[in-house]
């Protein structure tokens, strides 16, 4: 789970992380409020708040919002209104979002922090060691993953301690990679340790500051921040599950979560039931190359063993109106095929059965699976192995056409 | 032989009495699966499925001599799980579990740090050597004896594997799910090491996906190895778009965007003959036999 740039550097701030002055607007009003909170004779920021990277190179689709990118440098206070104007309500694209983008719903609103020198920092895991991992690097303006393929060196990975993050040997290596004054040591721990800390605490997975900048006094200022959060772990973390943006989430994707299944879109045409990430992607490669056909999304239900939530899973992927065939695909371990039977048989009974749809069962229970379909009466039709089930199901699509 | 279960392992079961965990160690123990005892805090004393119930695993190692544990405990419980099976110096211990917080994995691979239990999974099938132990959840009515071992990160994948053995008229040494979860405990290295080491195993499928690096460290491990077994390798995912996500972090880590093809790459430059099909396994696994008959 994602939050926004403004919730993680509250975060931060309470681990000691200095941030900018920033509020958040809603309104155009708003931002003018909040911009006068904030600096009193600016400059301002004032910053799209949409989960994804490279706002500032992204652009706007409406034509009212102009030419600018979602992070817009604002030097006089008049002008704050109706530069908010244009962004609020306008769909950003950058290379993140997809070429759908997304809405601004909201802007923050921040003081402009003047800043001498800066630099990129991020914790994630590396899970070869397995470690929280802080990677540090002076990208003197290149893109940072274009730094990651062609000159990896000028990244520095350290790999921290669970329980005492950095030592102050790590953060001297830290301090010498990026060409520190020594005055900026003390910050340098304390934003480094207050990232770790921040990161344990919350079970995050992914936190990113990205600039981080150092001003002429030496002090260390997040400029941006984004935080990703285990899913898994967020029921110890109620104060972060309400922060859930259900408007980055789409709507079928929450359905599917509530029952406990993993839901994806892509944009072909076949709607794909799988109880494994790998089947799935097994799947998805051999659906491409097979000419107009293409994977519509993905449902993969894991171990789900509730016949009722099954069935509510099968109808997502029913009433999902790009699909125009169902490729069902369960090899039965935990999950016991004749489940997926009966629900497949309660959703369509349900919503209706109105485009092709192909079953492969393998695994437990699964001649109880194809008795049950057979007794049902429904025009599905039996395959068995995973390629075959791609091929009747093609076939099944190109007769229906 | 085969590796890490068979026959004689005394295998415990922890969370024993709940539904599903129930119906699958009963048909564990139909299969042959040496089961000598359960463990359910609180349930101490009680028999169910026939072997006697423990409130600990070590009081149950104590009473059995157990020596293997297989753990169907909800995903928040599973940190204290492994630590009593590690603290018990049980050789082996398999996590069903999905959904297990990555912090508490970060915990559980420093507390097996030099320990002498090893850990598969979490969110994997299990391990299985056909006819003699079956630890977990695979269906069981695909296996077949055989010289043939299968590893891999994808559950579904592995039955899938299996179907391929089978279709290649082969069958199986032993089968580990390595699990889907970004921290995982055996890795493709130390298994391969184990099935290079088996003699009685003749070649190996290595199933890898898309997530890590995992494959890259098996393929480099393979390629130094002086003395080999044939692998036979897929790696799921190449179909995959560029998702939706949130900051660089992820590629940064791994110096780019890892794809599929990469993996296969590195699989095939280590000397692993990698197939773009997965329902290509048998005809390879046929071509290796048959050349050596």
């Amino acid at each position: 789970m994602n939050i926004h740039e403004y919730q993680a550097k509250k975060i931060l701030s309470q681990y000691g992380i200095v941030i900018p002055k920033g509020m958040i607007a809603y309104t155009p009003h708003e931002a003018k409020k909040a911009a006068a909170q904030v600096s009193f004779r600016g400059p301002w920021m004032l910053k799209a708040q949409i989960q994804s990277g490279a706002r500032n190179k992204g652009y706007f689709t409406d034509k009212k919002a102009g030419r600018r990118g979602g992070i817009r440098l604002v030097r006089s206070r008049r002008d704050i209104m109706p530069e908010a104007e244009k962004m609020l309500g306008s769909t950003l694209v950058t290379v993140q979002t997809g070429p759908k983008g997304k809405q601004v719903g909201r802007i923050y609103v921040e003081a402009f922090a003047k800043v001498r020198k800066t630099f990129y920092a991020s914790l994630v895991i590396d899970r070869m060691i397995p470690a929280i991992t802080l990677l540090v690097a002076d990208t003197n303006d290149e893109d940072i993953t274009t730094l990651a393929i062609l000159s990896p060196e000028n990244i520095l990975r350290v790999h921290l301690d669970l329980i005492t993050g950095a030592s102050p040997e790590q953060i001297q290596e830290v301090m010498e990679f990026l060409n520190l004054e020594p005055k900026v040591a003390k910050n340098l721990e304390t934003f480094i340790n207050g990232m770790h800390q921040a990161f344990v605490d919350y079970d995050a997975v992914m936190i990113e500051v990205n600039p981080v900048g150092v001003t002429k006094t030496g002090q260390i200022i997040a400029l941006d921040a984004k935080m990703s959060f285990d899913n898994n772990a967020l029921y110890r973390h109620k104060e972060i599950s309400v922060l859930q943006d259900e408007y980055e989430e789409e709507d079928r994707e929450l359905k599917a979560a509530k029952y406990g299944f993993q839901y994806s879109e892509f944009d072909g045409n076949i709607g794909c039931i799988v109880n494994g990430d790998g089947i799935a992607l097994t799947a998805m490669d051999l659906i491409r190359g097979r000419g107009d056909y293409g994977t519509a999304c993905f449902l993969n239900v894991k171990g789900g063993v509730d016949k009722d939530k099954i069935a509510a899973g099968i109808k997502i992927i029913m009433t999902n109106p790009r699909v125009e065939g169902i490729l069902i695909n369960i090899l039965g371990g935990f999950l016991r095929c004749n489940l997926i039977a009966d629900g497949i048989v309660a959703a369509a009974s349900e919503v209706g059965l109105n485009v092709p749809l192909v079953v492969r069962f393998e695994g437990t229970n699964k001649d109880e699976a194809k008795d049950i379909l057979e007794h049902s009466k429904l025009p599905i039709i039996i395959a068995e192995d995973m390629e075959d089930s791609v091929n009747k199901l093609i076939t099944a699509m190109e007769e229906s056409d | 032989m085969s590796i890490l279960v068979n026959k004689e392992s005394k295998v415990l079961v922890q969370g024993i009495t709940g539904t599903q965990a129930s119906f699958h160690v009963k048909r564990s123990m139909d299969y042959g699966t040496n089961v000598v005892a359960g463990v359910t805090p609180g349930k101490g004393g009680s028999i169910h499925l026939d072997v006697p119930v423990f409130d600990t695993v070590r009081e149950a190692v104590r009473e059995t001599g157990a020596n293997a544990s297989v753990m169907y405990v909800p995903a928040r419980f599973v940190k204290d799980a492994v630590r009593e099976a590690a603290e018990a110096e049980l050789d082996l211990c398999v996590c069903i579990a999905d959904g297990v917080p990555i912090k508490d994995m970060l915990e559980i691979k420093e507390m097996l740090r030099g320990a002498k239990t090893k850990l598969i999974g979490p969110n994997t099938p299990g391990i299985i050597t056909p006819g003699e132990a079956r630890l977990g959840i695979f269906p069981e009515n695909i296996h077949r004896p055989g010289r043939i071992g299968i590893v891999s990160r994808s559950s579904t994948l592995t039955y899938e594997a299996v179907i391929e053995t089978n279709r290649a008229g082969l069958g199986q040494s032993t089968v580990i799910g390595l699990g889907d979860d970004m921290l995982i405990g055996i890795d493709f290295v130390e298994t391969l090491e184990k099935f290079m080491n088996d003699p009685d195993t003749d070649a190996v499928v290595v199933i890898g996906q898309l997530g890590g690096t995992y494959e890259e460290v098996c393929a480099r491990y393979y390629k130094n190895l002086k003395e080999k077994k044939p692998v036979v390798g897929f790696v799921a995912g190449n179909a995959v778009p560029f998702g939706h996500k949130m900051g660089y972090a992820g590629d940064v880590i791994t110096n780019g965007h890892v794809t599929a093809q990469d993996k296969q790459d590195a699989m095939n430059d280590a000397g692993i003959i990698v197939v773009n099909k997965i329902n290509n396994i048998h005809a390879e696994l046929m071509k290796l036999f048959s050349a050596h008959d």
